[in-house]
């Protein structure tokens, strides 16, 4: 898995679209996933917009939160999509009774 | 020497401004009411500068480089960088002369923090520092700390640079009046499966070891027990290092309310800081002019 490359390729997409970014709000358009060395998942993940792929894969969950904004999912619907991923907390704070 | 006037936290969630209907009504005026005390408490104690220390989403840097700590020198800075935040867009001033002083006085007592002359301002500290001015010509000195990914600095070493700061912004000549002001959490989970649920248990007692000053409670917290309330919870790191600048003063907690909506434990809390006396008040006028004179 090429960890790194994977989260460029994502900040990179995310980042085209956004203002005050050199390409405006025009620079997912013509974006190359092909410029970066993704594995056959990742590049699926990035293709279908899987975002239950990229949480499998290890994308970093600030980031996932970035990606699913731009690629237009709800926070609902993203939540849905994560639910039956999450395995059930074990462990306590110290705060809790 | 400069004195810290006002000192307060506030959680930064970006719904506050994007969605802020969202909110029950009473929910909305709790939190709301106490960011108006603050901004209310800046004017009258003529606040001429404020320091805002906030995290870093993926704005500004990425894993090529990662900062710990970054303090913004330039003299002006750009936000907000969220195209769908309805906030204007617009060059915020900085202030040189504040910024390079912490940044040397925190070198000089054991910190290393990065420094960048041009950050982008994104929803962490643009929600919470347009709240304070919503004319966004207060300089601001930001400070943008890793909170989101690993290695994470450990939270008391956070609390042990939030003193550094207060002592550096109290060494100060150039200025009298100064705000510091954290920004981030409370409990929150982004991009993964618990996204919009708040640990308010976690929050009430975060809140009240602040009150109680029973700090020792949080500060010896691996970050795998911080995340037991949220992976935003790591924002706390802003709370502290505002704890450290301010201690042995504790916090009062203005409101607190679990916003659903906003999928945010959404706080805020205030150091008293004894600024609030004659000697310290100006006009709106006079403190309009400070600003329009930082610019020039």
């Amino acid at each position: 898995m090429s960890w790194y490359q994977m989260h460029r390729c994502v900040y990179d997409w995310v980042r085209a679209g956004e203002v005050n970014s050199g390409e405006g709000g025009d620079g997912r358009a013509g974006f190359d996933v092909g410029a970066y060395e993704l594995t056959d998942e990742e590049r699926k993940a990035f293709e279908n917009k899987d975002i239950g792929a990229f949480y499998r894969l290890g994308l970093h969950e600030v980031l996932i939160n970035r990606y699913a904004r731009a690629a237009g999912y709800a926070r609902d619907d993203y939540r849905k999509i994560l639910e039956p991923l999450g395995g059930k907390e074990e462990r306590k704070g110290r705060w809790q009774k | 020497m400069a004195e810290i006037v006002l000192a307060y936290c506030s959680s930064h969630a970006p719904m506050m401004s994007s969605a802020r209907l969202a909110a029950p009504e009473e929910q909305r005026n709790n939190f709301f009411g106490a960011l108006d005390h603050v901004r209310e408490q800046a004017v009258e104690r003529g606040v001429e500068a404020c320091v805002v220390l906030s995290n870093e989403h993926y704005t500004n840097f990425f894993l090529e480089n990662f900062p710990q700590i970054c303090i913004g020198l330039g003299e002006k800075n750009w936000g907000p960088t969220e195209e769908w935040l309805p906030i204007d867009k617009v060059w915020i001033p900085g202030h040189a002369g504040l910024a390079n002083h912490i940044a040397t006085y925190t070198l000089n007592h054991g910190f290393d923090p990065a420094f960048s002359h041009q950050l982008e301002l994104d929803h962490g500290i643009m929600t919470v520092y347009y709240e304070l001015d919503q004319t966004m010509k207060l300089p601001l000195v930001p400070i943008v700390q890793n909170c989101a990914v690993p290695p994470l600095v450990p939270v008391r070493r956070a609390y042990e640079f939030g003193k550094a700061l207060g002592e550096a912004i109290r060494a100060y000549t150039g200025l009298q009046r100064v705000a510091l002001v954290g920004a981030g959490g409370l409990s929150h989970w982004i991009g993964n499966p618990r996204v919009g649920d708040i640990d308010e248990e976690f929050d009430r007692w975060f809140l009240q070891r602040l009150e109680r000053g029973e700090l020792d409670q949080v500060l010896d917290m691996p970050d795998s027990e911080i995340e037991l309330a949220g992976n935003g919870n790591h924002e706390m790191r802003t709370w502290l290092a505002v704890a450290g600048a301010m201690a042995p003063t504790t916090a009062t907690t203005l409101a607190y309310e679990p916003v659903y909506p906003w999928i945010t434990g959404m706080g805020v809390a205030e150091w008293e800081t004894g600024g609030g006396g004659a000697e310290t008040s100006a006009t709106v006028e006079q403190q309009e002019t400070r600003r329009e004179e930082s610019l020039t």
